[in-house]
């Protein structure tokens, strides 16, 4: 970039005071508590404890955020937390109804299986073509229904856009957490063509679901059928699929993230993920690299758990279409050259005003719908220790 | 520029409104819109409409709607039949059944009922017209030859010729 021509280093923001950080605070904690001990909720008592923590724990990574200027690291331990603690409260909940994790036909056929938004961009156009939902769920079921998940993907987009990746895909936390492991990463060079996985899983997917008839992806690829449920094997096919599911998870959400420190599953691999990219054209809130600070030492490159800035896009100004909105650059970069940004405003222009609404909007969401599943993973562990 | 800095600035808080929102108003918005599109779930899955029902005793048969699947689905066409409530069956049931409604019979299904309601079902299906397929000692193998317990019901699906 113009490095001849560039800003003077600015220096980090000082961070806040304590007493600002807890005013700053105070919308999250009273909107946390809201969705936790709104009137006419009652839990019972472990419950209880979950939600208080799962309040107190909230509270406590946006004070930080707030107190320290750092979105990322605080955001990280919200969202490793997520994701351990989503299969050990889901399938804690599949053994008590079901006693296994695997769905059986008779569950499919009651209309009983819990729809994951992961399906979502391959049911749309048998969907738009047929009227039909190839999927073995219920579509005003009062848990896990199919419009009931839509619609909560569909207001996260809305605010989020391809923010749903960094702020509520609780497989995204498994990933991010076995990636988070290592000191560093003994793979470095990596193809940047492998970016495009997703986009051709995605169409194949779309195709073979439409032809099909059948969720393909979470028939045949899904990697987090390994940790959630999973078809049970009546037959030679389905102990094919399991195993494919298992080799697919220790592959792209285990060894590779060890190994390269990013999240290989989202980069290479999801087409949900892919799918959801396509939402940040919609999305107000983007990231953006000021040309005047950018001195092209691409740390926000290294830093960047999803590859999605090149030199290419950094030399724009951008970054690519599958940033998550997670904050990583914006932490890494020494120079403040890398900014949260509102569409339709000047780069660089009070940047931690467009940080401020936009994590607002994040966390609100995140604890409305990641924190539930805390508190209910929270709520199990406490089962087993109580 | 200030024109477009102000849009972005009101979507901007537009979005943190449409966060705030989303428990109240936005989910049962768009949860309500989406059920309002008039999809329904593959009858692969779902085993077709309900046609009619007859009753046999102490329990009933319901009949539902042959479903036929899609070109490249790997099922057979069929039909499901419910026995319920289940646990008003006798141990052994063996119930000739008119399908198509045409006051002929069409199939003989033979399957027995343990007590343990999660003991294994097998089902035989004689055919008495040349549309249906003969099956025999199936468990649940496919969608469109099973036989399963759904709640307090028995459901048999028997395929069709082509």
């Amino acid at each position: 970039m113009a490095t001849n021509a560039c800003r003077p280093l600015l220096a980090r923001p000082a961070p806040r005071g304590v007493g600002r950080s807890v005013l700053l605070t105070l919308p999250i904690l009273l909107w946390a508590l809201l969705m936790f001990f709104h009137p006419g909720a009652n839990p019972a008592q472990l419950e209880r404890i979950a939600a208080a923590l799962t309040v107190c724990l909230m509270s406590a990574l946006f004070f930080m955020m707030m107190k320290t200027g750092n979105t990322y690291r605080w955001r990280r331990c919200f969202f490793v937390l997520l994701g351990v603690l989503f299969p050990i409260g889901f399938i804690h909940n599949l053994i008590v109804a079901r006693g296994t994790m695997g769905i059986p036909i008779e569950e499919m056929i009651a209309g009983r299986t819990p729809f994951c938004f992961l399906v979502i961009p391959t049911i749309i156009l048998p969907a738009a073509l047929t009227k039909t939902l190839v999927f073995p769920g219920s579509i005003l079921s009062s848990t896990h229904g199919i419009a009931s998940m839509v619609a909560l993907w569909l207001a996260c987009t809305l605010v989020l856009g391809k923010g749903w990746c960094a702020y509520a895909c609780f497989f995204g936390g498994i990933e991010e957490g076995v990636a988070t492991i290592p000191a560093r990463a003994r793979i470095r060079k990596i193809d940047l063509r492998w970016r495009y996985g997703p986009w051709a899983v995605l169409l194949a997917m779309v195709l073979l679901s439409l032809a099909l008839f059948e969720p393909a992806y979470c028939m045949w690829l899904c990697p987090f059928k390994a940790v959630t449920e999973f078809v049970a094997a009546r037959n030679a096919v389905g102990v094919v699929q399991n195993v494919i599911f298992i080799l697919l998870f220790v592959g792209l959400v285990i060894v590779l993230p060890l190994l390269t420190k990013k999240r290989t599953q989202c980069s290479f691999f999801c087409p949900f993920g892919a799918f959801q990219s396509l939402f940040n054209k919609t999305s107000v809130f983007d990231v953006r690299i000021d040309p005047t600070r950018c001195k092209t030492c691409v740390i926000c490159q290294n830093a960047c758990p999803t590859m999605s800035l090149s030199k290419e896009s950094i030399a724009r100004g951008e970054t690519l279409s599958t940033c998550m909105k997670c904050g990583a650059c914006v932490d890494a970069c020494p120079r403040q050259a890398a900014v949260w940004h509102i569409k339709g405003t000047e780069v660089a222009f009070k940047p931690e005003r467009a940080r401020l609404m936009f994590l607002y909007a994040a966390w609100a969401l995140a604890v409305m719908f990641g924190g539930s599943i805390i508190a209910q993973g929270i709520a199990t562990i406490l089962h087993f220790v109580i | 520029m200030r024109l477009r800095a102000i849009f972005g600035y009101t979507a901007a808080g537009l979005t943190v409104l449409a966060a705030v929102l989303t428990p109240f108003v936005l989910m049962g918005f768009f949860a309500h819109g989406f059920a309002a599109l008039g999809l329904h779930v593959d009858e692969v899955y779902s085993g077709g409409p309900k046609v009619r029902t007859v009753q046999n005793g102490a329990y009933s048969i319901t009949i539902h709607r042959t479903v036929t699947p899609r070109p490249l689905q790997s099922e057979k066409p069929f039909v499901q039949l419910d026995w319920s409530p289940a646990n008003a069956l006798p141990q052994h049931v063996s119930d000739v059944v008119d399908v198509d409604g045409d006051g002929q019979p069409d199939v003989r299904v033979i399957f027995d009922v343990p007590t343990d309601a999660k003991a294994p079902l097998r089902v035989n299906v004689e055919p008495l017209n040349s549309r249906y397929e003969a099956v025999r000692n199936a468990g649940k193998e496919k969608y469109s030859r099973l036989i399963v317990r759904v709640d307090n019901a028995v459901l048999v699906r028997i395929p069709l010729q082509h």
